[in-house]
């Protein structure tokens, strides 16, 4: 018998010893006294929540929170995603201006906001001068000098990188030069009002990296491509320091006793990363994790059950919104009804919003007034488009689509249906379904089609269902580049087409009056007059019924009730982490 | 044997070639692979989407890039400042240089990604695979010598149930009755997801309390088909003449059981665990990403999602060659097992 | 684990070659009389299928799609015996034209992935030579890729290539075409190496050589004499696949690519199901027992098929 099995058996054994090996000695996490929490399994029969997980003890407070995505590249220049962009407030906290709980903008690196009356802005708009702090060092000792800065910039700019955005420093910015070691000067080519969200900041993640230490990398390789920093950024700025990394399981931060705001409180954060949602639920619910992200609606009243966690609503800009196919480019075509905007008011009349909101969000959110909801430009004076079934078949008869034999209306013998697309999350699917009994009930067809998100989001050059205009109706969730209000999917020229693949108008919308406005207030510095035009803007956009939310979209996150002093901001959630404490 | 072993893995080589060929062209047009460059809104427009399809050479016939995916790229030079002049050496070298690419996601080298998750999915797979032919064995053996029995009948009935269980059923019940309802009753329970404690860090004891529940899926719906098939391999063997013989010439049930049935059986036992285990590698996508193990099949499934192309042709690619080397294995295991068999 | 099971099968299958002609099917049907978990299954499967169907009539597909918000979630009552699903509709209902659904993939995969696989094995196993070792390399390619990577390979890329259609007066989403279509298409593999293998014997013997030297056409060679000997093995293996296709549309479905709206299954009926896994259990219990108990029978008769179909037990 022994024989039989030798060879199968002697290589299993082989890789199973092979396999431990690799996992014991794989980078340990959290050192120091852990001692009592090796066995999770052990029975709390007495059930005090706060004794069931209780990774800290005395001096290694650590805070856990679970990712549902994993971070890609702790490079700022090759990532845009959301769940890796928060770790800069941890480890690379140079942004230029951040922003606090109430979105308002902080001078960080930056000495003060410029602006037209300090000086920092040019009578033109043009020029912009920041003065960078002196007191702020690398986590080697370097000094950080606007030399960083200007390296950041060219290192976007180069060809030999493959960055991942050089949005606006290649359109807008003209130069970016350094007059002395702290003084940073960015001149446009025209005046850019949204500066403070996108030059160097953390709101589009452009923060500086450390050219004493990438430098040398870009001249060796080439590229900054395959730098190791990439992966391992252990020279970083803030109030933690990246510790290590195990890629599908853990990202790890030290505190950084020399932070120039002084040390933060917590000892380590710990990312876990888990890959679903469910799998999140059951960690909130068993105690394993401190911070939980992107929490579905539909988990809230449980965990507000469990009574352990706080569960924040962050206002972040995202307003889940219904874009209807304007075109009147044949290829690009929806349903003609769509060009009537008695039509498209119809269409949201019938649908009961805050039903859904109350019912299907538990109440914890309602249908946004207008796309700069919650911000300082938002224009409250709008009416709202009411639920009125009645109101929304009379405004039908009269533009003419009359019910047909088959309960259909119909107009010039092109009938009423329509094809209603979003992406296949859950609360969009169920969403779709209600809305289309709804509008049964008023005698519109609809047509569901879910697409996978990376289908869904393809640009007009990669045949993306929405960008090519294979939709009446779309549903997704999208912002201004907030928290400035600058929003650039409703110009002309943002259409997509043959000579223009990658455009971001979806809607295909080409208003001349709301493209001037747009035009206008993205060139006015001058905060107060800006808010004016898009007071004008969001009436245009109402009154055309262009753009609709069908609910104001805030992040939702869970936070254990033994970590304080947590204040998560919309544009740079962690960007007080030095404040977190943990209660024993 | 030498001759013989040569020949199978020359006979790879084409095999190899069909299979990055077919997946090749089904990765490249299943989504944006620019997605993964993208925001929190999903989209990438723009003058970034127009450099970044140049920079990753997606402006290329499709079988350019297979060619560039194969062979690499630096003999050729590219157009990255979108000029109409190409200026810039390529830097790839391609998967017959060994250079499986690096993650459009990640930017990291696939073969690095893999390195890392490798030994996550070996200690779950190789775990389970003990677990699940150490109880087919027993429980196999066990209903085929008492067929027909009562505890033959409720294990074949159990069995069968186990290997129609829906896993994402299992493992999420599991879950709910040993990771939430028993810690909720106050008895003891399991963790419900990862590899270990944060705060406790990555010991044996962390890593073997969390293996139990995905092993457990893995085993109950595997355990079933394994056993059933010893079960049957046994029975023809056991009622050939020659364990007749064997019986008659009073050998002890024992020696019969073992010595001359069990061997003769396990050619065919020997070629399926053969055949598993070069599968062991992908690991067990559900499972993993039920259970948040960090394993291949999860680096797989969410790279999928990302239309990432190198990453997912690099895992195939792995998963292939580590079948065909254990189903040659397996072929070489026979001349052990089977005397009979001679390869030339 | 899937390619476990289905390996298993398939080497099982492997083993009823060479078929005895001379045993007919009556033999078989008796033996699997007298199978008394192969019974079980058939009554099991009987009162499945009575149930999607009788239950279409008790419940119009309408009302399995409607939906009310002021009783979602609602646990099992008299009212709805199954509950109510995040939007308040019917569970019960929809697990019956989900059932139907699911079957019809179900059968309709196995249909193509025995046409396939028949065929390849066929003109494999017949013709030898180079479209033989081209054929099974192109085979064995297939089944080098762990099936579940390529299902869902194959959902990406085809997933949003079909419209949604109108049939018998009803509205289906396009992804149903596509999920049948690569299941079959990646599920063949097995099969054709059965059948390869099957006429690889057959086609040696002298009642082939004489159709051979009355100069009766290869086709006719193929799919008049040498097919017809060899449909036991592919009748248990088809059985047995559409076990496996449910199966795989189940996993699809988890995991986000499988049938979309407005079409439900068993699968997708889980799919979000996860995240109610302990608060709506009702949503995950009632679509994935469905699974669990279509699955086991549909097991429990094919293993029934195969003892009665194996010529080397007829004896016992």
């Amino acid at each position: 018998m022994k024989r039989i099995f030798a060879p199968s058996s002697i290589l299993a054994i082989l890789i199973v010893t092979a396999a431990w090996l690799a996992a014991a000695c794989a980078p340990v996490a959290a050192p120091g006294p852990a001692a009592q929490a090796t066995q999770p399994a052990v029975a709390q029969p007495t059930s005090a929540p706060a004794a069931t997980a209780a990774p800290s003890t005395g001096g290694n407070k650590v805070i856990t929170i679970s990712y549902t995505q994993e971070a890609n590249n702790l490079n700022p220049l090759y990532t845009n995603q959301w769940f890796t962009q928060n770790l800069f407030d941890l480890f690379l906290d140079n942004a230029l201006i951040t922003f606090n709980d109430k979105n308002e903008p902080l001078p960080w690196i930056a000495k003060e906001i410029p602006s037209i009356e300090n000086g920092g802005i040019s009578a033109d708009g043009k020029v912009i001068t920041f003065n960078l702090r002196d007191d702020v060092k690398w986590s080697d000792g370097t000094p950080l000098t606007a030399d960083d800065y200007v390296f950041t910039y060219e290192m976007i700019l180069s060809d030999k990188n493959t960055v991942t955005s050089r949005d606006p420093f290649e359109s807008e910015v003209a130069s970016v030069v350094t007059k002395d070691p702290h003084t940073l000067v960015v001149t446009f080519n025209e005046p850019y009002a949204p500066w403070m969200t996108s030059i160097f900041s953390r709101a589009n993640s452009s923060v500086a990296i450390p050219k004493h230490i990438l430098q040398p990398v870009f001249e060796k390789d080439g590229t900054l491509d395959n730098a190791e920093w990439n992966r391992a950024p252990t020279v970083g700025v803030g109030p933690f320091l990246f510790k290590e990394w195990e890629t599908g399981s853990h990202l790890t931060f030290q505190a950084n006793p020399d932070f120039w705001m002084g040390a933060p409180k917590a000892d380590q954060i710990f990312f876990r990363i888990v890959p679903d949602d469910a799998s999140q639920l059951a960690a909130i619910k068993a105690g394993d994790t401190d911070i939980g992200v992107f929490i579905s609606p539909s988990d809230v009243p449980d965990l507000e059950k469990l009574g352990t966690v706080d569960i924040p609503k962050v206002q972040s800009g995202y307003k889940e919104s219904w874009y209807f196919n304007m075109s009147t480019d044949p290829a690009t075509m929806g349903n003609p009804a769509l060009q009537d905007a008695n039509v498209r008011r119809a269409l949201v009349m019938a649908v009961d919003r805050n039903k859904i909101t109350q019912e299907l969000l538990y109440g914890l959110t309602k249908p946004a007034l207008t796309f700069w909801d919650g911000m300082a430009q938002a224009n409250t004076d709008i009416e709202p488009i009411p639920y009125d079934p009645e109101g929304a078949k009379k405004l039908l008869d009269d533009a003419g689509w009359k019910v047909g034999s088959d309960g259909i209306r119909e107009k010039d013998g092109v009938k009423l249906k329509l094809r209603y697309v979003t992406t296949t999350r859950e609360v969009r699917k169920n969403t779709q379904a209600i809305v289309q009994q709804e509008w049964k009930d008023i005698g519109i067809d609809s047509e569901l089609i879910n697409h996978p998100s990376d289908v869904f989001f393809a640009s007009f050059g990669d045949k993306g269902p929405i960008a090519t205009g294979q939709y009446d109706i779309a549903e997704w969730s999208n912002s201004p580049q907030f928290p400035d209000p600058n929003a650039v999917d409703w110009l002309c020229s943002e259409i997509p087409s043959d000579a223009n693949p990658p455009g971001g108008n979806w809607e295909f919308i080409c208003d001349k009056d709301l493209d001037a406005l747009f035009q206008e207030q993205a060139r006015t510095v001058d905060a107060k007059k800006r808010i004016e035009l898009f007071k004008q803007i969001q009436k245009i956009i109402a009154d055309q019924v262009y753009w609709v939310s069908i609910w104001d979209d805030p992040d939702l996150w869970t936070v254990s009730k033994k970590v304080t002093g947590v204040k998560f901001s919309g544009a740079t959630p962690f960007w007080n982490a030095y404040e977190w404490d943990k209660m024993e | 044997m030498g001759r013989y072993i040569v020949r199978r893995m020359l006979q790879a080589i084409p095999l190899l070639f069909i299979v990055s060929l077919i997946v090749f062209v089904l990765i490249m047009n299943m989504g944006d692979p620019l997605i993964a460059f993208a925001g929190r809104n999903g989209q990438v427009k723009g003058a970034d989407r127009e450099r970044l399809i140049r920079k990753l050479g997606l402006d290329q016939p499709i079988y350019v890039q297979y060619v560039v995916w194969l062979v690499g790229n630096d003999w050729m030079k590219l157009d990255l400042d979108g000029d109409g002049v190409p200026e810039t050496n390529g830097t790839r070298r391609g998967v017959l240089r060994g250079d499986l690419g690096t993650s459009v996601v990640t930017r990291e080298p696939v073969i690095k990604m893999v390195r890392d998750r490798l030994p996550n999915t070996l200690l779950l797979m190789v775990t389970a695979e003990i677990v699940i032919i150490s109880f087919a064995l027993i429980l196999g053996i066990a209903t085929a010598v008492f067929k027909y029995s009562i505890f033959d009948n409720v294990f074949t009935g159990l069995s069968f149930v186990g290997f129609s269980m829906p896993v994402p059923l299992l493992a999420l019940g599991l879950i709910y009755i040993f990771g939430v309802y028993f810690k909720r009753a106050g008895l003891p329970y399991f963790p419900t997801v990862g590899m270990f404690e944060p705060a406790a860090g990555k010991t044996p004891e962390q890593l073997v309390w969390h293996l139990v529940l995905p092993v457990a899926t893995l085993s109950i719906i595997s355990i079933a088909a394994y056993s059933r098939f010893i079960r049957s391999n046994m029975l023809e063997v056991l009622g050939h003449d020659y364990i007749r013989t064997a019986t008659s010439k009073g050998l002890s049930s024992r020696v019969v059981l073992f010595k001359h049935a069990l061997k003769n059986a396990a050619l065919p036992i020997v070629t399926l665990i053969g055949l598993d285990l070069g599968f062991l590698l992908a690991g067990a996508l559900v499972t993993e990403t039920i259970f948040s193990w960090p394993g291949m099949g999860r680096l797989f499934y969410d790279h999928a999602l990302k239309s990432d192309m190198p990453v997912l042709m690099g895992v195939l690619m792995l998963i292939s060659i580590s079948v065909i080397f254990f189903q040659l294995l397996t072929d070489i295991t026979y001349t052990f097992v089977d005397p009979r068999i001679r390869y030339q | 684990m899937a390619t476990l099971s289905k390996s298993i099968t398939t080497t099982q299958v492997q083993q009823l070659a060479p078929p005895k002609v001379s045993s007919p099917g009556q033999l078989a049907r008796r033996k699997l009389m007298k199978n008394r978990a192969a019974m079980f299954g058939l009554v099991l499967l009987g009162a499945l299928i009575a149930y999607i169907v009788i239950g279409s009539f008790l419940f119009t597909e309408e009302y399995a799609n409607h939906n009310d918000l002021s009783i979602r979630l609602q646990p099992p009552s008299r009212e709805h015996p199954f509950g109510t699903d995040p939007i308040g509709r019917d569970i019960l209902a929809r697990t019956i034209y989900g059932g139907q659904i699911s079957l019809i993939i179900g059968v309709t995969a196995v249909a193509i992935s025995m046409l396939v696989g028949v065929l390849i094995g066929a003109f494999a196993g017949f013709y030898s030579g180079r479209l033989d070792s081209l054929l099974m390399r192109f085979t064995e390619a297939v089944l080098n890729i762990p099936s579940l990577f390529l299902l869902i390979i194959a959902a990406k890329y085809a997933g949003d290539k079909i419209q949604n259609f109108d049939l018998f007066g009803r509205e289906f989403s396009g992804s149903l075409i596509v999920i049948i279509l690569i299941i079959g298409l990646t599920s063949w593999m097995y099969l054709a190496r059965i059948v390869r293998s099957e006429f690889l014997s057959l086609k040696e013997r002298e009642y082939i050589t004489a159709a051979r030297a009355l100069g009766v056409k290869d086709l006719q060679i193929i799919f008049r004499h040498v097919l017809p000997n060899t449909t036991a093995p592919i009748i248990v293996a088809a059985t047995l696949g559409i076990a496996t296709a449910i199966l795989a549309e189940a996993y699809i479905s988890f995991l986000g690519l499988g049938v979309r709206a407005p079409t439900a299954t068993w699968g997708n009926m889980l799919e979000d199901a996860t995240r109610y896994i302990d608060t709506a259990p009702q949503i995950w219990f009632f679509p994935g027992l469905l699974i669990l108990v279509t699955v086991l029978a549909i097991n429990f008769v094919g293993d029934g098929l195969r003892d009665a179909l194996d010529p080397r037990t007829l004896s016992e």
